[in-house]
């Protein structure tokens, strides 16, 4: 047995086992924690598979933003009933047990359809994008899928996240309540944070700018910098607020509006709608984007639909 | 004359797209106006495009330039025409009422920007000649739906949203698995070119599977309907409108285009149709008992469209009935919504949604009980209307199929259906008694009984314009006689048949 398969053996016992441990936990606290660990290992079978795109996804919006989310969610919880701290269910869920047979069922079965499918007759879709990549000054082409040649996806993708920030306008509690705020004279957290903030936005930099080459990109790029605001929101740095300010709507929508006018102004050129003509295009539709996503996932996390400084 | 182009298609997804965008940044007062103005450009432009498709038939373009498989290909055919007829027709009466209704306060600038993105997202769906494309259109379209249902934030409406949205959700993700399977073994996304590459057998049974045990979650199919009636039933008037009328049916729009468009390759498709058709039947029965039984309007309105969701599902089992199949969708979408809205006035009237408030009613708001009764007309299948040509589609086609089983279920039906309806009249055109005479009845904003009046003439008028509307809409090519292995026509549902 080589390392690699050993290392694939324990990865899948690992993501079965973890899986388990979120359904059937007694403890809520603990399923979560479960739950990030899952996204976590998902990532590195992602990257074992060779798929390092979804990898990056995984890690930071399966694993670290939605982990964030059921956190915060537990302590709202908690703040509204103090009695489910801790509290251990007499029973798992009734559903666990029902929900992964029939899972593992619908996977085994899927394996055993798709183990000696054969190759399709004809062009496939990523064949077609690797061959019309050579003529595109980029490398990855899983950007070149998500924004020359199927950005409309995108597009609309990006509108879904609209459509949840919209969602929570209508959700989000009336009372204006605050996170209760850690308090900030911590030297320890100052120092953290004067370091991580700054990181995060290099990094997300980074991601932004390497999509074209190498994996990354707007979602990336946006999930990282949700990130530095998470850190941000937690030691009350930034405040929630039921209503949001006009240039931070204009900043929710700004992707939309950018690849929309870029798109649909390809037809004044005579060019079809989305074609998107040069890198410099290329830039300026994925930093909308990402700006766009980085202000969504992070409102989506504090759970209102605006934030504000905190009050001096 | 110079027809229109077909990147015209486009300005149906981008039009109202835009003005969302647009409500978010200038608020409710300009969202409210255009959510108007986007409804009469749609039609104007439906005009246009309608009139390309009269003179050259279904017409598509690549988006990008980029055809399949790579490349997104969005499409006009008859089928999608009238879809997106049914949409800007309904969206323009319940965007009316909501202008009263909903209004430009608090509650507008919530509501408008979701409002436009639905429709945004439900013209994007229809139009979309590609699986994965029509998934993003679907789960925009719930997550704003779903949201406004909860617009209130009362505490019954709220648990009726979150519940829609996980079922909702389950639907998408084993919707997308099938279309994960899909692309696996034919590379391609595009239904069509998808479809003509299917290799059949066990791995094209489980991506059928998949794709239509998501849609049939999403679309409240009979034993899947639990979440509709408390999701439906809560939400403010013009949003139940348009759950019950577009958004149900978009995703059996959806299952059509799989089942009739893609030629599958697959001999069980007979019985797995019959099987389909079966839960048709059983969302018909099921449906109206549990409408006859209701106390509540909005909850008897919403039982209603559990039951008339089952008559879609005819034509799985017996393809002859596909003209009446879809007439009965439109049909239904503009007398559902002209019943939402016409039930939400008389609800907003008596300040409460119990059935045993309801006599006397029709004294107090004349025009909205008659909306309601033009739209149960319509729904009972009575001539002349929408529902009466769409039933005798229906009724001749299992006739000439020697269908017997089907012909009595659709007697059947419309009977339970008048039962249920006339239900509310017998209560609405009682005399008031003695206790209740002295409680107020408010007045609906004029607007409000109007749009509602307007939704249930269009379905009236549906029963004298059968002709032009069916010559649209061709056979599609799965139920073109002998076409493919699969599903020859006509089917029998009764054993003695020959």
């Amino acid at each position: 047995m080589t390392a690699g398969t050993l290392l694939d053996f324990l990865i899948i016992t690992g993501l079965v086992w973890l899986a388990w441990q979120v359904v059937a936990g007694r403890e809520l606290f603990r399923a979560i924690i479960m739950f990030i660990a899952l996204g976590l290992a998902m990532a590195v079978a992602w990257a074992r598979l060779g798929a390092p795109d979804l990898a990056l996804a995984e890690a930071a919006i399966g694993a670290g933003l939605t982990g964030a989310m059921l956190l915060a969610t537990y302590r709202r919880l908690l703040e509204h009933n103090p009695a489910k701290g801790g509290q251990r269910y007499a029973r798992s869920s009734r559903l666990a047990l029902p929900v992964a047979v029939m899972s593992s069922l619908l996977v085994m079965l899927l394996g055993l359809t798709l183990v000696n499918i054969m190759p399709v007759e004809g062009e496939v879709a990523g064949q077609q994008a690797i061959q019309l990549m050579q003529a595109v000054p980029m490398e990855n082409p899983v950007t070149g899928v998500l924004l020359l040649w199927r950005g409309y996806d995108t597009l609309l993708e990006m509108s879904a996240l609209v459509a949840a920030w919209l969602a929570l306008r209508i959700l989000q509690p009336q009372d204006a309540a605050t996170l209760p705020p850690l308090s900030s004279s911590i030297p320890l957290l100052q120092a953290l944070l004067a370091a991580a903030v700054p990181i995060a936005v290099l990094v997300g930099g980074y991601l932004l700018h390497a999509g074209g080459k190498a994996p990354g990109g707007a979602f990336q790029a946006g999930a990282v910098l949700a990130g530095a605001g998470v850190l941000l929101g937690l030691t009350g740095s930034l405040q929630r607020s039921t209503r949001a300010s006009r240039l931070l709507r204009a900043g929710v929508v700004l992707g939309l509006i950018v690849f929309s006018v870029l798109g649909l102004g390809q037809l004044a050129f005579g060019q079809p709608a989305f074609a998107i003509p040069g890198l410099w295009t290329i830039y300026l539709v994925e930093g909308a984007l990402t700006v766009s996503i980085a202000l969504t996932l992070l409102l989506l996390f504090l759970g209102s639909a605006g934030v504000r400084r905190p009050a001096p | 004359m110079q027809l229109a182009p077909a990147e015209l298609l486009l300005s149906l997804v981008f039009a109202p797209l835009l003005a969302a965008i647009a409500a978010v940044m200038l608020g409710a007062r300009a969202g409210r106006l255009l959510a108007v103005m986007v409804c009469l450009v749609l039609a104007i432009q439906l005009l246009f495009l309608g009139q390309r498709f009269s003179a050259d038939g279904p017409f598509d373009l690549a988006l990008a330039g980029i055809a399949p498989p790579l490349g997104i290909r969005l499409a006009l055919d008859g089928l999608n025409l009238l879809l997106l007829w049914l949409v800007t027709l309904v969206y323009l009466g319940t965007s009316l009422h909501a202008w009263a209704s909903i209004g430009a306060g608090a509650r507008g600038t919530a509501f408008w920007p979701p409002w436009l993105l639905m429709l945004s997202a439900l013209n994007g769906l229809l139009l979309s000649g590609d699986l994965f494309t029509m998934y993003i259109g679907l789960e925009i379209a719930s997550l704003s739906g779903i949201s406004l249902i909860a617009l209130d934030r009362k505490a019954d409406a709220l648990r009726a949203a979150m519940r829609y949205l996980l079922l909702a959700m389950l639907g998408s993700l084993v919707y997308l698995l099938g279309v994960a399977v899909v692309y696996a073994i034919t590379g391609a996304l595009d239904f069509a070119l998808a479809g003509s590459r299917l290799p059949g057998g066990a791995v094209t049974i489980a991506a059928l599977l998949l794709m239509t045990g998501g849609l049939l979650l999403k679309s409240a199919i009979f034993p899947l309907h639990g979440w509709l009636p408390p999701a439906h039933g809560s939400a403010p008037p013009p949003e139940s409108a348009v759950l019950s009328a577009l958004l149900v049916k978009v995703s059996l729009y959806m299952l059509y285009r799989i089942w009739f468009w893609m030629e599958v390759p697959v001999a069980g498709l007979v019985s797995a149709g019959q099987l389909l058709a079966a839960m048709g039947a059983g969302a018909l029965v099921y449906g109206s008992i549990a409408a006859l039984r209701q106390q509540q309007l909005k909850y008897l309105v919403a039982y209603s469209t559990v039951a008339q969701l089952g008559y879609l599902m005819l034509v799985f089992a017996l393809p002859g009935a596909w003209q009446g199949t879809i007439y009965h969708l439109l049909a239904h979408g503009l007398a559902k919504a002209a019943m939402f809205l016409a039930a939400g006035n008389m609800i907003w009237a008596l300040g409460s949604d119990r059935l045993d408030r309801l006599p006397g009613l029709d004294r107090h708001i004349p025009a909205s009980v008659f909306a309601f009764a033009l739209a149960a007309v319509s729904l009972m299948g009575l001539p002349p209307s929408g529902g009466f040509t769409a039933k005798w589609l229906m009724l001749t086609a299992a006739w000439a199929a020697q269908a017997w089983v089907w012909v009595l279920l659709l007697l059947t039906g419309s009977l339970l259906t008048a039962a249920y309806l006339f239900r509310v009249f017998a209560l609405t055109f009682a005399p008031r008694s003695p206790r209740r005479r002295a409680q107020p009845v408010r007045r609906p904003h004029p607007l409000m009984e109007l749009s509602a009046l307007a939704l249930a003439m269009l379905a009236i008028g549906m029963g004298f314009s059968g002709t032009p509307l069916l010559d649209v809409l061709a056979l599609p090519p799965q139920l073109l006689p002998g076409a493919a292995p699969g599903l020859p026509a006509p089917l029998h549902l009764t054993p003695g048949a020959p």
